[in-house]
């Protein structure tokens, strides 16, 4: 089942553009030069009702506003937009009760009261009983081991505390579908490891439906299949995460530790290789998929190899590439 | 409803949490009171009358536009501009909560919280300088100078409402600028310190179809007992009139302000 449906959407900005400097901005005062940004030009997907999917793309790509266009806070620009047999922009409270929006870099708490406070202001606001809300409360703060800072000034809290206060917050009502906007951003490894536990077992325990954005692959490896790439405002994959490295990962990585020294030179010999780095004892290549074998025995037999692997190149490689490289329009 | 209730609660909650903060406000209001009490102290000293007003009904005025301007105009719902600014107002907008009734339950809150210690204030201030007073010998002007207040409190949130909603095409400084044009032309207008009818009467005669001089100075008409019923019907049209023109045209841009809503904050 669909609980998710874009078609078509489009979301163009308006903005001025003003010259530096004040003459600039006296200019500005009489005369301004407006032009559309295509903050979302023209995408489409589905998703089905459990699924993880994991939004990624550069700053400026248009994730956000995708997400903010499914919460219902944007009006699309053009096409079609369905959550849960609702369009966003009606914003009818049946449905809004029905998912929730978490930004890592907002704040929806009450920043001068303890975040109890402002659970049960969310509980009166969803209308949530009060029996659930003391056992989804209960089991939320558990899972995140949140007790102790329940009734100290949000104000007070740290980052990583704050960020878990956010997502009870957010999921007391029990939302059925659930957009994540970097909720791991500014966290530290450990904590990031507890948020992202945390999302990958409300997924499964509740069969919510999350979209994730992410700039931590890390992130979006451990939690999702299925992976919605966006550039510039269009998508240009669509499908599970592995499949992008059969799509676009051409080139096997070779790591190479060597016993004696060599010649950078000599390695440039194998055919169809490229070398990424060459800091002795150590070495990486990337070589065309087809070559790899070849270059290997290659490498085994004319040079003093003590190591020798070879792998695929990371996904963050891979699409760190894709981003530089190419040219979607 | 009970979600606005808890909204009322919570307000009182975050009004309270900074001790000094709250004190320092309600010591600004003083020092307000004090500074038009004395200007006009000053001038009865010269002057038995002043217009058409003697010391009794000029101290009335004072401490009666005093009461409501923490009544009336209040100025907690000037957030709202910052929240369209700052994208804050996204907390709202996704939640089945009515965002115009959220604001206006927070105001109300508020202005009860002034009220009670405005009211604590006044009984000290009449303790200690003991001024000459002047209450409605008619309670139907006691009960229409409250309804009169009432409106006004509508009136003025819609108006503030309509100025905040702006701010969807101006973000710059949080809406402030045109604010504090507003805030500025009010406290003249209003009749805050100054009673209006001091000033000529073509001027006057201005004032009375504006909107400001219902937020201060036509209540307090009806309070002292200086209005005709002729003049008092007059006083409720027109407030009902600028009542229902500010609510529909705060509506009207509100929603236009959301269409074009950039939701920022990233």
């Amino acid at each position: 089942m669909n609980v998710i449906t874009l078609k078509n959407l489009k979301k163009y900005y308006r903005v001025h553009q003003k010259e530096p400097g004040l003459l600039g901005s006296i200019q500005s005062l009489f005369h301004r030069k407006y032009y559309d940004v295509k903050a979302v030009n023209d995408i489409s997907f589905n998703i089905n009702e459990g699924e993880l999917v994991g939004f990624i793309g550069p700053n400026g790509a248009g994730k956000t506003t995708t997400l903010k266009i499914l919460s219902g806070l944007l009006y699309p620009t053009d096409g079609e937009v369905n959550v849960l047999g609702y369009n966003p922009w009606d914003r009818k409270p049946e449905f809004q009760k029905q998912f929730s929006l978490v930004m890592g870099q907002k704040n929806q708490l009450w920043w001068d009261l303890p975040a109890l406070d402002s659970f049960i202001l969310n509980k009166e606001i969803y209308e949530i009983p009060q029996a659930q809300f003391d056992k989804t409360l209960k089991k939320l703060t558990n899972m995140l081991d949140l007790k102790k800072i329940l009734k100290i000034q949000v104000r007070k809290l740290s980052l990583g505390q704050r960020m878990k206060c956010e997502l009870v917050s957010a999921l007391l009502h029990s939302p059925k579908v659930l957009f994540l906007d970097e909720p791991t951003i500014g966290l530290d490894v450990v904590m990031q490891k507890k948020i992202r536990d945390f999302i990958k077992d409300y997924n499964q325990k509740f069969k919510a439906t999350i979209i994730l954005t992410s700039h931590y692959m890390d992130d979006v490896k451990e939690l999702c299949n299925r992976v919605i790439i966006i550039d510039k405002g269009k998508i240009f994959f669509d499908g599970q995460l592995n499949e992008i490295i059969r799509k676009y990962a051409d080139h096997k990585i070779l790591e190479i530790v060597f016993n004696k020294p060599i010649d950078k030179k000599d390695l440039r010999k194998i055919k169809n290789i490229k070398i990424k780095k060459f800091d002795f004892p150590q070495a990486v290549l990337a070589v065309k998929r087809k070559s790899a074998n070849q270059a290997a025995s290659d490498l085994l037999k004319d040079f003093p190899v003590a190591d020798l692997n070879i792998t695929e190149s990371s996904i963050e490689d891979i699409i760190r590439e894709v981003f530089t490289g190419r040219d979607l329009s | 409803m009970k979600k606005y209730l808890q909204i009322f609660k919570i307000s009182w909650s975050d009004s309270l949490v900074y001790r000094l903060n709250f004190i320092m406000w309600r010591i600004r209001s003083i020092f307000w009171f004090i500074t038009v009490y004395f200007f006009w102290f000053a001038v009865f000293t010269q002057n038995d009358q002043v217009a058409n007003y003697d010391r009794s009904l000029m101290f009335t005025y004072v401490i009666g536009s005093a009461l409501l301007r923490s009544l009336i105009l209040g100025f907690r719902s000037s957030a709202i501009g910052a929240e369209i600014a700052t994208g804050d107002l996204n907390n709202y907008l996704i939640k089945p909560v009515n965002y115009f009734t959220s604001w206006f339950t927070r105001d109300l809150a508020d202005k009860i919280l002034n009220l009670v210690f405005f009211t604590l204030e006044l009984t000290l201030i009449i303790l200690i300088i003991k001024p000459p007073l002047v209450f409605p010998n008619n309670p139907l002007h006691l009960l229409f100078f409250i309804l009169a207040v009432l409106l006004a409190i509508l009136m003025y949130f819609f108006f503030s409402f309509l100025i905040s909603a702006f701010t969807f095409w101006y973000p710059e400084h949080n809406g402030w600028p045109l604010r504090f044009f507003m805030l500025t032309i009010i406290g003249f207008l209003a009749g805050s310190g100054i009673p209006l009818d001091i000033f000529p009467q073509v001027i006057f005669n201005i004032f009375k179809f504006l909107p400001f001089s219902y937020f201060t100075f036509f209540p307090l008409q009806i309070f002292l007992g200086r209005l005709e019923p002729n003049q008092i019907t007059f006083t409720f049209s027109i407030m009902i009139i600028w009542s229902i023109i500010f609510y529909k045209l705060s509506r009207i841009v509100w929603k236009k302000g959301l269409k074009i809503y950039g939701a920022y904050g990233r």
